[in-house]
């Protein structure tokens, strides 16, 4: 009895924990937690309101962003291997969703656009980030 | 300018203005523009109380950096301004030494005066940045001027344009480029 109470607990800690991430996500990529980015010619940080994820890409079937050329992130584009600016079929993992975010590069190792600001994030922001984006927009 | 300086300059700033070097004909792309193209007098409403002026006229006799830009825009546009407001910050002189910021709307159906008023307040625009719109039937001849070379609003370019004292283009940074780079180009024109 002790053993399942254990085993419940431990489960709904992870819960919890997945369920903190993931709020945490939706909020550094709404902007309502400030996001440090910069574009990658220049020496200073930009305004964490113009550097917002949200303020580009639209997330699973989320809202469009109008007139936005970045691209809606879903569970497909990210996790299925496809071909990505025009280098080989590649696909994301979590490590490679943090060092296009940090560094600016994708996981077949081209260089994104100047547009995309490069972040300055810690592993734990990133992992939320990576569990919004890749939740489809649920939990 | 030495072969070393310049390299050293492409590395800081992702170009460099060379006001000696040897004279390269530029189009989309960005650098030197050379020949300078004048700038037409085209009509164009300017930001809070809509008055019409000629666009070579608002240009003549300052040096001006020219982004494309427009109001409804949530992706680059908040960052052009971004940087036009370290801009103004870097160039305190700005206005008596005869520099002035011009943000030019793509999308003159939808910016109204008020519209890119509000756009200017939002990035703390003071005296020396204006906001102005042409009108639609002018617009691809400016998207052409300016490197856009599509009249789609997301593809819009984030060059920025600079313009000498005689209304003529001369310059034309690559895409995004700090403030530090515009500042620098600016003060050198």
């Amino acid at each position: 009895m002790i053993g399942m109470w254990m085993t419940s607990a431990a489960a709904w800690g992870q819960q919890s924990s997945t369920h903190e991430e993931y709020v945490r996500g939706q909020a550094l990529f709404s902007g309502s937690i400030n996001l440090r980015g910069r574009i990658y010619t220049h020496v200073a940080d930009m305004p964490a309101s113009v550097v917002r994820c949200s303020n580009c890409h639209a997330v699973a079937d989320g809202p469009d962003v109008p007139l936005s050329l970045a691209p809606r992130l879903t569970h497909d584009l990210l996790l299925l291997r496809r071909t990505r600016r025009g280098g080989p079929p590649s696909n994301y993992d979590r490590d490679g969703f943090c060092r296009l975010l940090r560094r600016g590069v994708d996981p077949a190792f081209v260089m994104i656009s100047v547009e995309m600001p490069r972040y300055t994030i810690d592993d734990a922001d990133c992992k939320a980030l990576w569990r919004y984006v890749t939740g489809g927009g649920h939990q | 300018m030495c072969v070393r300086a310049a390299a050293a300059c492409a590395t800081a700033l992702g170009f460099c203005f060379a006001p000696h070097a040897p004279a390269t004909v530029v189009a989309a792309d960005h650098g030197r523009v050379d020949p300078p193209v004048p700038i037409p007098d085209i009509p164009v409403r300017r930001a809070g109380d809509g008055a019409s002026a000629g666009l070579a006229e608002l240009l003549r006799g300052r040096v001006t950096a020219l982004q494309l830009m427009f109001t409804g825009c949530s992706s680059v546009c908040p960052i052009q301004g971004a940087i036009f407001e370290r801009v103004q910050d870097l160039l305190p002189e700005q206005q008596s030494a005869g520099i002035q910021l011009m943000s030019l709307s793509i999308d003159p159906r939808g910016d109204t005066p008020r519209a890119m008023q509000a756009w200017l307040e939002r990035f703390d625009a003071r005296a020396g940045w204006i906001a102005v719109a042409p009108t639609p039937k002018d617009l691809d001849r400016l998207l052409d001027l300016f490197g856009q070379g599509s009249n789609a609003l997301e593809t819009h370019t984030t060059q920025v344009n600079i313009i000498d004292r005689r209304a003529d283009l001369v310059f034309r940074t690559p895409d995004l480029p700090s403030a530090d780079a515009i500042a620098s180009i600016l003060r050198r024109v």
